[in-house]
């Protein structure tokens, strides 16, 4: 039984720094959880924290039911992939996997011969046999990844951890050694902790998936389920390549059906999706449209339901062709979508013909929307000044972000210093740290599978 | 093909050798002219530089000696000198040995010291780390003899100056060498944090990881290190000669041999000095060469990777 329990867990470096926030999250024995975000948003110190490589700041850490905040990682039982491989450069293959064997003391203490067993067993399996004997700088990448895990496996551990572990391979190994891990995983049979910015490995490696963004958990749960039911625009748009298109659109209730109006088209929504609009009893009003770019088909010609637009740029990959194109519904102001084609549906006149400039028209089921609240015009400001930092932002560039007049304008700045989210720095505005807290909360929940949800289900694991 | 050769297009090199032959010189006899007089320059300074060596190495086998001579050449060649050095009549031996004790001791004592203090300071984040490497580095621009009166002052009162000049010198040597940390630090700084973290999941305590996994991997400078402690004694005389203050029983080498040099002593001593100093360096130059590999990596790897 390995069990991993993270309980309000924080980590606030020296300056004040927020690099997790609030981190709830229950890891079952045998489970392989993968943390998945872009740079900086905490996973890799989350991860660190779990290890005891860095101070937990607040909350509470547990690993099969010990409380371990103040151990040492030794103390832990954990082993650990670094992204860098950090192989002891002055060991043999063979004197770095068995490096964590020597050190183990009292009633674990093993003999040499029970280490020459685990190492040339750890060493068979991963196939490295034959470098035993070399020392890591005679290795390649992909064989030093290798010994690395080597290292991590030997040890008899209760949570074996990866920080990364594929980054610095090129991507053919990338998928080899991804694979490979996926067939590991079934050998050693023990809880993962996977920190990965990719979100392939994310979804193919995962049991389950942690999103995390500016140190907030964005959604928890199954690669189907943040792909199917993503919590929020980040999740929507994070997960699936090429990205979800997401654009304006006002979704309408009419009786008891639902259709949605975006670039002047009057689009049904169907399936599962009007249904659970339905029960979910959701009334007219405007939100942001996400449909993924494999789920968009196109025709050379009009039709009922069918947007017009212009290709900007065609991207064949050879499986596939990625089509990102402007919508022609206003010209002052196109929306770039992208479409996700196969090429084995496509004529050879048809792939000639779809370069730029072409106009195309393009459409969706109703089964494949997706629907988000849109960002209000105080979480868009905020988000903005945010990502500024101390520089801040005039009233003059919130006015143009907000899309209002400058005394308008003026008067939101006002309202936003009176909730204190916002401070005057002469003249210039910057977020408070409560005004931080609140902009790193993306709002722009899914109408349907908002992180209601999850944060009860998350709850509930605890 | 004699064609091709003739109405090929000169490569841009030809192009500007044919041109700096128009302007009255080639490439090539630049180059050597320049290299000439670069060879002749290097070549003075070191016979400037030399010229002491070779000097006092000949001079130690001098067997007539009536003092300071202009000669170069010995007029009669022998041992004597240096066999004087180790008889019973001179005070050499007795030098030697507290310098030899000197140097072992430093040796050990500052190289721990400072691959602590460069340990510490490299690996672990404490809130007056930054300050105290800029307070150390100000504290190092002044000179050490500054704190000559104090230092003596409270050597006097531990009774370790005059004859028991050796332990008094091994105190302040050692006491002070946490403050050379910054070529080790350097090194240290190169290698990896991963590997400590790496070690210290595997299961090492910080001493563990210190030793089996730093250690080995900074051997260049930990040798720098012991070379340099060990050399730094055997050419001291500031310290050394007022801490003995006068006393030939507390004396290092370069005190003693300096004491050979005064008016009344030199015409009797000049070929003894000379003999001594060729002993003093043995085996500074014995260790040099024995570890010169490492040494010329440590202090290149610590300066360009850190």
């Amino acid at each position: 039984m390995a069990t991993v329990v993270l309980k309000n867990v924080k980590k606030i470096y020296n300056g004040g720094v927020l690099a997790v926030h609030d981190f709830n999250l229950s890891i079952k024995d045998k489970e392989f959880i993968v943390f998945v975000g872009p740079s900086g948003c905490g996973k890799s110190t989350t991860l660190r924290m779990v290890a005891g490589l860095e101070d937990i700041s607040e909350g509470e850490c547990y690993i099969d039911d010990v409380l371990v905040n103040d151990r040492p990682p030794k103390e832990r039982g954990i082993s650990m992939v670094f992204q860098n491989y950090a192989l002891y450069p002055h060991l043999t293959v063979y004197e770095n996997m068995a490096f964590p064997l020597r050190l183990l003391r009292g009633k674990e203490k093993m003999s040499n011969d029970e280490i020459y067993e685990r190492v040339t067993d750890a060493a068979r399996i991963l196939g490295i046999t034959q470098y035993l004997a070399r020392k890591p700088k005679n290795l390649s990448g992909g064989q030093r990844q290798r010994v690395a895990i080597g290292r991590a496996m030997v040890r008899p551990s209760k949570v074996f951890m990866m920080d990364e572990p594929l980054s610095n391979l090129d991507a053919k190994l990338r998928n080899q050694m991804r694979a490979e891990i996926i067939l590991l995983r079934k050998k050693i049979d023990s809880t993962f902790i996977y920190v990965t910015h990719d979100q392939t490995e994310a979804m193919t490696l995962g049991d389950r998936i942690v999103i995390m963004k500016d140190g907030f958990i964005m959604q928890v749960g199954s690669p189907t389920e943040v792909f199917d039911r993503p919590a929020n625009l980040f999740v929507a748009e994070f997960i699936g390549a090429p990205k979800m298109n997401t654009f304006p659109a006002k979704l309408v209730k009419e009786g008891k059906k639902y259709h949605v109006e975006c670039f002047g088209c009057k689009l049904p929504v169907e399936g599962e999706k009007a249904d659970e609009l339905a029960a979910a009893n959701i009334e007219t009003m405007d939100v942001i449209l996400g449909v993924r770019p494999e789920h968009m088909v196109f025709s050379e010609k009009a039709g009922d339901g069918l947007i017009p637009c212009e290709i900007a740029v065609n991207e064949m990959m050879g499986s596939e062709v990625h089509l990102h194109v402007n919508t022609l519904d206003n010209p002052d102001k196109p929306t770039s979508l992208i479409v996700r084609i196969p090429t084995v549906g496509l004529t050879t006149a048809q792939r000639q013909n779809l370069v730029a400039g072409t106009k195309i028209y393009i459409g969706f089921e109703g089964k494949v929307m997706h629907f988000f609240h849109p960002l209000s015009i105080e979480d868009q400001v905020l988000q903005n000044v945010a990502a500024r930092k101390e520089k801040g932002m005039s009233a003059e560039g919130i006015a143009k972000i907000a899309d209002m007049g400058e005394e308008k304008a003026r008067d939101l700045i006002q309202e936003l210093i009176a909730k204190e989210l916002l401070a005057d720095h002469k003249g210039r505005y910057v977020v408070t740290p409560a005004g931080k807290v609140e902009a790193e909360k993306i709002k722009d929940t899914n109408l349907l599978y908002g992180p209601g949800e999850e944060a009860a289900a998350s709850q509930a694991n605890i | 093909m004699a064609d091709n050769n003739t109405n090929r297009k000169p490569t841009p090199m030809e192009a500007l050798e044919a041109e700096n032959q128009k302007n009255g010189m080639g490439l090539k006899a630049r180059r050597r002219i320049g290299n000439a007089v670069s060879y002749v320059v290097l070549i003075l300074i070191s016979i400037v530089w030399l010229a002491p060596f070779v000097f006092l190495i000949f001079q130690s086998f001098e067997v007539s000696s009536t003092g300071w001579s202009s000669r170069v050449w010995p007029k009669q060649w022998g041992f004597d000198n240096y066999v004087y050095l180790f008889s019973a009549n001179a005070n050499f031996n007795r030098w030697y040995f507290n310098t030899f004790i000197i140097a072992l001791f430093c040796c050990i004592g500052q190289t721990l010291m400072q691959i602590a203090m460069a340990y510490v300071l490299s690996r672990f984040r404490f809130k007056m780390r930054k300050p105290l490497m800029n307070f150390m580095l100000i504290l190092g621009m002044f000179p050490g003899f500054l704190t000559m009166i104090i230092l003596y002052t409270v050597l006097k009162d531990l009774g370790m100056t005059g004859a028991n000049a050796v332990p008094g010198l091994i105190l302040v040597s050692i006491a002070s060498s946490g403050m050379g940390y910054y070529v080790i630090k350097g090194f240290f700084d190169t290698v990896s944090k991963s590997l400590d973290e790496a070690a210290m999941i595997d299961g090492a305590t910080r001493a563990q990881v210190f030793i089996k996994v730093i250690l080995p991997l900074t051997k260049p400078i930990i040798i720098y290190a012991i070379l340099t402690s060990f050399m730094a004694p055997w050419g001291d005389f500031i310290f050394a000669s007022y801490i003995a203050f006068g006393n030939p029983n507390g004396y290092n080498v370069a005190v003693g041999l300096y004491e050979w040099l005064g008016t009344e002593q030199i015409s009797y001593h000049y070929t003894h000095f000379c003999a001594g100093g060729v002993v003093v360096s043995i085996p500074v130059i014995v260790l040099f060469l024995m570890l010169q590999r490492y040494y010329v990596e440590g202090v290149t790897g610590g300066a360009v990777k850190g």
